[in-house]
């Protein structure tokens, strides 16, 4: 398997400036990512669905996402579905707040003690789920739970990061007639150019093998996808030799 | 005063909206300072996220007003939303810039600024608050979006 980043859980808040909503699910946003779940979250700004490049938006298929909203219009987990991939999991706090009877929030820039209290429930209610998720598998291939009779990914944890301007590993490719994001590609190349494996039917073979973990096929492509990976994989390698 | 020289009423202050590094902080900081402080009168402030959603009324506020962007990092993502909503930016400014020229208020903390940061925020909130006085009319009457 290529280096990827590990099984981690995505949190998007909405961070809503205008309500005192906003700042409750930003703060308990970096109270799990700072405090409760820092091995096991990560973030990135709901913007860089749109300003940033095809791995930012990629994010929530790769990682399962916990999408955090400050009131009904959910600007959150809408804006993740419609541009990145549907969360595993979110919550409203406005919601949360009625459900639970919590006291009322005031202060955008500066939170009343009910809502602090509201970060504190909210944080741990999130850490909760981040539990949950990662007891379930996620494939970053299709973007959803996988069974767990089928289950194999690793559940290993690693430093809690943000993903602002990292993003996942994606190239594009043009495949029959079509531009086609591939995520971690490159990585798989660089792994299999490190083993020494040349451009060739057994590595083409292998190549696809790999790919397919992380990128859904279309059926009946198998055999195009193979020529072309083992194309794009002779060309990544003459420039590393070029480049050495 | 002509169409073109008659000043707005009211500038919309986009800051950035992340939430994992220091200079975004800054930059939610100094539009509060903007819109809640210096320039209550005369500015707004307009959330990043509902531009992201394609809100409306979200954006019928960028597009009928200047807009001061604030980002917090080199993927200007609050300049790039408002530009993509169709507004017009009237200043972009971005924290790193600012605290190259202020040096001495060093950002720290997330959640909460440290000293040096809420400095900052105050600098660059007094910055724009000079941008929304050129582009503003600070008489009640005045102003074409009045």
């Amino acid at each position: 398997m290529p280096e990827l980043p590990k099984k981690k859980v995505g949190i998007v808040a909405c961070s809503g400036e205008e309500l005192p909503e906003g700042t409750v699910t930003r703060l308990a946003a970096l109270k799990v990512l700072e405090e409760l779940r820092p091995a096991d979250t990560v973030t990135i700004c709901l913007p860089l669905f749109l300003a940033g490049g095809e791995g930012d938006r990629a994010f929530a298929r790769f990682y399962p996402t916990i999408a955090l909203d400050g009131c009904e219009e959910r600007c959150a987990a809408r804006a993740t579905e419609m541009y990145s991939g549907t969360p595993a999991a979110s919550f409203v706090v406005s919601d949360l707040l009625a459900d639970n009877g919590w006291e009322p929030i005031y202060g955008c820039r500066k939170l009343n003690d009910a809502g602090m209290q509201a970060v504190a429930d909210t944080a741990e209610l999130m850490a909760h789920t981040v539990d949950e998720l990662l007891g379930k598998a996620w494939s970053r291939r299709s973007g959803s739970f996988i069974e767990p009779e089928t289950a194999t990914e690793p559940q290993d944890a690693i430093e809690a990061t943000c993903a602002c301007g990292s993003g996942i590993p994606v190239q594009e490719v043009f495949i029959e007639g079509q531009n086609v994001t591939l995520i971690a590609l490159s990585v798989i190349f660089q792994q299999f150019h490190d083993a020494g494996k040349i451009p060739s039917d057994d590595t083409a073979d292998e190549l696809f093998d790999m790919v397919k973990i992380y990128n859904p096929i279309p059926d009946g492509s198998d055999k195009t996808y193979t020529e072309i990976l083992l194309r794009e994989y002779s060309n990544f390698c003459h420039k590393e030799e070029v480049a050495q | 005063m002509s169409d073109s020289t008659r000043k707005l009423n009211h500038v919309v202050i986009v800051p950035c909206s992340g939430i994992g590094k220091t200079y975004g902080t800054v930059s939610r900081e100094a539009a509060y300072d903007v819109v809640e402080e210096l320039r209550p009168d005369r500015s707004k402030l307009v959330a990043l996220s509902m531009l992201v959603l394609g809100d409306e009324q979200a954006r019928a506020s960028v597009a009928t007003n200047l807009v001061v962007t604030i980002d917090g990092c080199k993927l200007a993502c609050a300049t790039k939303m408002v530009q993509e909503s169709g507004g017009q930016v009237a200043r972009d400014f971005a924290v790193l810039d600012v605290y190259r020229n202020h040096r001495q208020f060093k950002p720290r903390g997330i959640a909460v600024l440290n000293e040096g940061g809420q400095q900052l925020a105050r600098v660059l909130a007094e910055e724009i608050a000079t941008v929304v006085d050129d582009v503003t009319d600070p008489s009640p009457e005045g102003g074409q979006n009045a």
